[in-house]
């Protein structure tokens, strides 16, 4: 997960209960959900009574830390104690200005819990001020993830995709050319989903009855597949 | 049901009379090349030259074959509507012989190509599926979702185009079901009744 300095600055102004009472805290935090997972959610979420004492450049740069760090923690399919170690260590590691570590470091877990312990008692100290804080987050991530995974999956290209079939059977009687014809046809129209503006919203197509019996014949072999692949 | 010919049309089938039956074959044979194929003009000029007429009539004649050929061919005449339809013509009772000849062997292929005439969808060539499994994107790892996709090969008024598609799996078995219904349909007591009473 590679954060910005101002989102990181963002989530430790969140974390510190000087700027956020814990009733704010929870509050924001609840609304940097809501923003990103409520279709409806307006500009209002931040309008709350109880954040108005906060400085709003802060609240919305804290907002928008929040909402950048669920999106990330999201994207990676963060579980709980991923979370609660990279949030620790993102409030914590970076706060003090003494301790120079680069981001990249960030990724060599292994070496970083070395560092933890090492590192000075004070920070486990002061871990129990905001522990009710980060099992908070967490919490609330965890009542969310579903959604945010969904919200996720649906981001980003893809081919058109085919969501319903209907079909219309017909009998050919003559046509101006030609008389006497007496055959059955087909008509056949496949609606497509695109993940751009609607540029083929259709596709239709006429064919035989023979025609029709391979086209299913292979769209069943497609559906065994499947069901192989499923059972493997 | 019997063919109207025009009295145009009866003067350009005038000449065929007038050559020996081997001609009149090869005026068949032309004529349903250019069904086939289009007008070809040099034909109609050597013919003309080696009949000793002009290239006109020998035109015509041609162009009088083909209409009461496609005439009788679209209208699907029975064998003796199309001996009494000729019969008018008062031609030798050999020539009606090959002329209902001629009708009866290019009659299917006739129709076939009459049938590319009409107006017309696209219609299925053929389908090619890959089953693919998407593991991760931009904005999310970690994933598992199966996907179908497919390319769907159209044919229209002879050009052939292709749609690449895809589909979900849930989808994929619908669609399978709701298109054998489709087939079923045509087994159905109404469906059979209505074949069978339109003739």
């Amino acid at each position: 997960m590679e954060l910005s300095e101002s989102v990181q600055k963002g989530f430790q102004m969140l974390a510190d209960p000087g700027s956020f009472d814990s009733n704010a805290f929870t509050l924001l935090l609840r609304a940097a959900f809501q923003s990103l997972l409520d279709a409806q959610a307006d500009e209002a979420v931040l309008d709350h009574p109880d954040l108005k004492h906060i400085d709003p450049v802060v609240l919305k740069h804290c907002h928008a830390a929040a909402a950048t760090y669920i999106l990330e923690a999201g994207k990676h399919r963060a579980d709980k104690s991923t979370l609660r170690y990279r949030i620790y260590l993102n409030i914590h590691l970076f706060s003090n200005t003494n301790l120079m570590i680069s981001i990249s470091v960030l990724k060599m877990e292994t070496e970083l819990w070395l560092f933890f312990f090492l590192s000075s008692s004070t920070y486990l100290e002061d871990c129990k001020f905001d522990r009710e804080r980060i099992e908070l987050f967490c919490t609330e991530y965890q009542n969310n993830k579903n959604s945010l995974e969904i919200l996720l999956g649906s981001i980003g290209r893809s081919l058109p995709h085919v969501t319903d079939v209907s079909w219309r059977l017909e009998y050919q009687i003559k046509t101006n050319q030609l008389h006497r014809m007496y055959r059955p046809a087909y008509l056949v129209t496949l609606s497509v989903q695109n993940t751009d503006s609607p540029s083929y919203p259709e596709i239709s197509f006429s064919c035989s009855m023979e025609q029709l019996q391979d086209l299913v014949g292979k769209l069943k072999d497609a559906s065994k597949s499947l069901e192989r692949a499923t059972q493997l | 049901m019997l063919l109207e010919l025009s009295e145009e049309h009866k003067e350009h089938l005038a000449f065929l009379p007038q050559v020996d039956s081997a001609v009149v074959a090869e005026f068949g044979r032309i004529a349903v090349e250019f069904l086939r194929r289009g007008a070809n003009p040099k034909i109609y000029e050597s013919a003309a030259r080696k009949l000793n007429v002009s290239s006109d009539t020998v035109q015509h004649g041609v162009e009088g074959l083909t209409y009461l050929l496609t005439e009788s061919s679209k209208l699907m005449i029975s064998e003796l509507d199309f001996q009494d339809s000729v019969f008018v013509l008062g031609f030798s009772e050999e020539l009606n012989k090959l002329l209902l000849q001629l009708y009866l062997d290019n009659r299917k292929e006739i129709r076939t190509i009459l049938s590319e005439l009409a107006p017309s969808l696209p219609s299925y060539h053929n389908l090619e599926w890959r089953l693919d499994v998407q593991l991760a994107s931009r904005s999310l790892r970690q994933q598992i979702k199966p996907a179908v996709t497919i390319k769907l090969h159209l044919n229209q008024n002879g050009d052939h185009n292709t749609k690449v598609l895809q589909t979900d799996p849930a989808t994929l078995l619908h669609l399978v079901q709701q298109l054998e219904q489709a087939l079923e349909e045509m087994k159905t007591n109404h469906c059979r009744r209505v074949v069978r009473n339109i003739k």
